[in-house]
């Protein structure tokens, strides 16, 4: 055979553009590699040679060739995606077949394999490469239309641009029509040097742009399968997933802040966009309600409540300074609580005004309190903790529904916090001060360990997401209330009126898609009425808008986002708004023109009370 | 000799504006212009976790701060547990709980 010279001028401009691409790529990933943390590389070892390598394997054909998770979400999306990827990818791959099949077994240089076409002369042709080309280009098509007409694709907005980006995006686009010309056209210079030109953009431009998730995201999904991931502190792995990012912007439809407050440049992938290139503002990294709607959508999986969080560490945590040492005196002495049940061992279950009076003027005396004991103090188990929380002690209906609803049961119940607790924390943590909120979270341990309790109830969903994601409560069950109560139910401790009252349920953001509990206010709420779902609900639900995760929003935003929601409930044609939140409660209650309740207030309302 | 009757009167206290330096109030209101539709009504000190504990005024510190008063109020605003009470019963929606962070940042150097 022949003896084909593979140099040509114009691959020049290619063969720089894989030299500086490749170059980037090897010192970014191997400056995030060498810097991640111990542990994690203790992880990489052990889990190296183990079935987690396979399935990332499997995993990186389904997600980065054939990004199976944008199909779900949308499948014209998926097509363009995958017509980029997969087809780019067996482009590749059949064209380096084809030069084997042509040339057999022999070294052929990069840019042979890339212009084979040229440097044949076009003497050999598959027609899979021109079907394969075309299929790229459909996908090309696509893309250029969403450029302009988002919505038609499904996509109401589409991420705004970076500098780099649009060098990269406008190189790729010219990739491909070149491609076809130059194939077709083989004796004009002009189509192969302008073939080669965009490929060397492109790459050039490729690591300081959105398409650096082309190569991110395969490190990236080994190292989550092998177990790695981001913490509560910025570490070396955040950036495989910040440069895993394709800004492809499904994350920015369906976030309230963007279609009902009118803030278009905080979603997670401008966030995520800012934070990649050290822009990062506390503004941006602060103005999020950490719903995880968005984060439930990432086709990449990216872990953006986690890397937020830590930002906000990193942007604005203050030392923990034993500032909480006030709450200290009172949590951590046993002498003070066992006094206080002492004195008011006897049954006492304080009305609504009562309760809210002893917490505002006894609690030096009583801080603890055994006010609320149904039983006598004699420690016997099982044993109840009921901790409100800050929100639910503003909600005092729902403090006297539990009241009602625990005497029902007959369980003995110690409140935590009813005559002055301390947060629980998560709120801290939200904010970036997670020094602080372990302070708190220890307080609270030692409270509920000193207690001897061994079930745990809460009616507040923040609470109950850092009682489980943080707390190590050793022996002590941990409940939300809608659970408790649906055990109470399913064991035939409550005695309720059912009814045909149409309620809809609102799914509170830290219950739903923080702590996975769809089903258990559900159970309940089907026995006391008839549930009507709103459109967006379960993991789909809307923010109530009023978390405590965003530090930014306005009372306007707020209210413009509980209207939406509330909208949404109107539309059900549902009587009443039925929530497991007392945040979500008020929340929505503010805007709403349908009464708004708390699982426990209409389970208190049908108690059977004989 | 004074006699201690168990009670003392209070000493009268004059603010002086001129001063005092208000750069930083002002900025602090600058950034969250919400912080000036206070009514100093004294509903989230009256609902405060914190204050529940401990001696924690919100609407005393955030006073303080805006005539310039700056000393301690950082150690103060610590006490906050950010647990939003204050926010939910604020008659006039002031993001409170983004004035406490941002008094903190600004006497702290956070």
């Amino acid at each position: 055979m022949e003896i084909i010279s593979f140099y040509s001028g114009f691959v020049i401009p290619f063969l720089v553009g894989v030299s500086v691409l490749f170059a980037v790529v090897v010192y970014k990933f191997g400056r995030w590699f060498v810097r991640l943390p111990v542990e994690d590389r203790r992880l990489v070892r052990k889990n190296f040679f183990s079935r987690a390598t396979v399935r990332a394997l499997g995993e990186c054909f389904m997600e980065c060739l054939l990004h199976r998770k944008i199909w779900k979400v949308n499948p014209t999306l998926g097509y363009m995606h995958t017509a980029f990827a997969f087809g780019w990818f067996l482009l590749i791959v059949v064209g380096w077949v084809e030069t084997v099949a042509y040339l057999g077994w022999r070294f052929v240089p990069l840019q042979g394999h890339i212009f084979f076409k040229f440097f044949t002369g076009g003497e050999h042709h598959w027609l899979v490469m021109d079907i394969l080309l075309w299929y790229v280009l459909s996908g090309l098509v696509l893309a250029v239309y969403k450029r302009f007409r988002s919505r038609t694709l499904g996509m109401r907005r589409t991420t705004k641009l970076t500098f780099g980006d649009r060098v990269a995006l406008s190189s790729l686009w010219f990739i491909f029509p070149l491609r076809l010309l130059a194939e077709n056209f083989s004796g004009v210079m002009a189509f192969w040097w302008g073939y080669s030109i965009a490929l060397g953009i492109f790459f050039v431009a490729m690591p300081f742009s959105r398409y650096m998730h082309i190569f991110t995201e395969v490190p990236l999904i080994f190292l989550r399968r092998w177990g790695i991931r981001s913490g509560e502190r910025e570490s070396s792995f955040d950036h495989f997933q910040l440069e895993a990012c394709s800004r492809c912007g499904i994350c920015i439809d369906p976030c309230q802040l963007q279609r009902d407050a009118g803030f278009r440049d905080v979603q997670s992938a401008y966030f995520i966009r800012d934070r990649r290139y050290n822009r990062l503002t506390r503004r941006v990294a602060d103005n999020c309600l950490m719903c995880g709607r968005c984060e439930g959508r990432c086709p990449v999986g990216l872990q953006l409540d986690t890397l937020r969080l830590n930002s906000r560490h990193t942007l604005s945590g203050t030392p923990a300074d034993g500032r909480f040492e006030y709450a200290r005196k009172i949590t951590n002495n046993p002498v003070i609580s066992n006094e206080c049940e002492k004195s008011t061992g006897q049954t006492v279950i304080a009305s609504e005004n009562e309760a809210i009076c002893s917490n505002s003027q006894s609690s030096s005396s009583h801080p603890l309190g055994g006010r609320g004991e149904t039983k006598n103090s004699q420690l016997s188990t099982p044993r109840i903790g009921f901790f409100g929380g800050c929100m639910t002690l503003l909600s005092p209906r729902i403090l006297q529904s539990m009241e009602q609803i625990f005497a029902a049961s007959g369980d003995d119940v110690w409140w935590a916090d009813r005559n002055g607790g301390i947060c629980c924390g998560r709120p801290l943590k939200l904010s970036g001060d997670i020094d602080a909120a372990r302070d708190m979270m220890q307080m609270n341990t030692q409270l509920f360990e000193a207690q001897g309790i061994t079930t745990l109830v809460t009616s507040c969903p923040i609470c109950l997401r850092v009682f489980r994601e943080d707390y190590r409560l050793e022996g002590i069950e941990v409940l939300h209330h809608s659970e408790y109560i649906a055990r109470l139910i399913a064991e035939g401790c409550l005695s309720l009126r059912d009814s045909d009252e149409k309620m809809t349920y609102h799914d509170p953001c830290e219950l739903g898609r923080g702590c996975g509990i769809y089903d258990a206010p559900r159970q309940v709420l089907a026995s006391v009425g008839e549930l009507v779902e709103p459109a967006e609900t379960r993991s789909e639900a809307l923010c109530c808008g009023s978390s405590l995760a965003n530090f930014v929003v306005d009372d306007a935003s707020q209210v413009a986002m509980a209207r939406a929601v509330g909208a949404a409930f109107e539309a059900t044609g549902a009587a009443r708004v039925v929530t497991a939140c007392p945040l979500c409660k008020k929340a929505i209650g503010r805007t709403s023109s349908l009464p708004t309740l708390d699982l426990a207030e209409v389970v208190a309302e049908k108690l059977n009370n004989d | 000799m004074a006699i201690d009757f168990g009670y003392s009167v209070s000493q009268p206290r004059a603010v002086d504006l001129d001063r005092n330096d208000l750069s930083l109030a002002r900025e602090i209101v600058r950034e969250m212009p919400e912080f000036s539709a206070c009514i100093a009504c004294g509903g989230c000190t009256a609902t405060c976790t914190a204050g529940n504990l401990t001696s924690f005024n919100f609407r005393l510190v955030q006073t303080l701060v805006r005539r310039g008063e700056y000393a301690g109020a950082y150690a103060e605003m610590n006490k906050c547990m950010l647990c939003g009470k204050c926010r939910l019963v604020c008659p006039r929606g002031i993001n409170t709980r983004g004035v406490v962070r941002l008094i903190k940042r600004k006497l702290g150097d956070y």
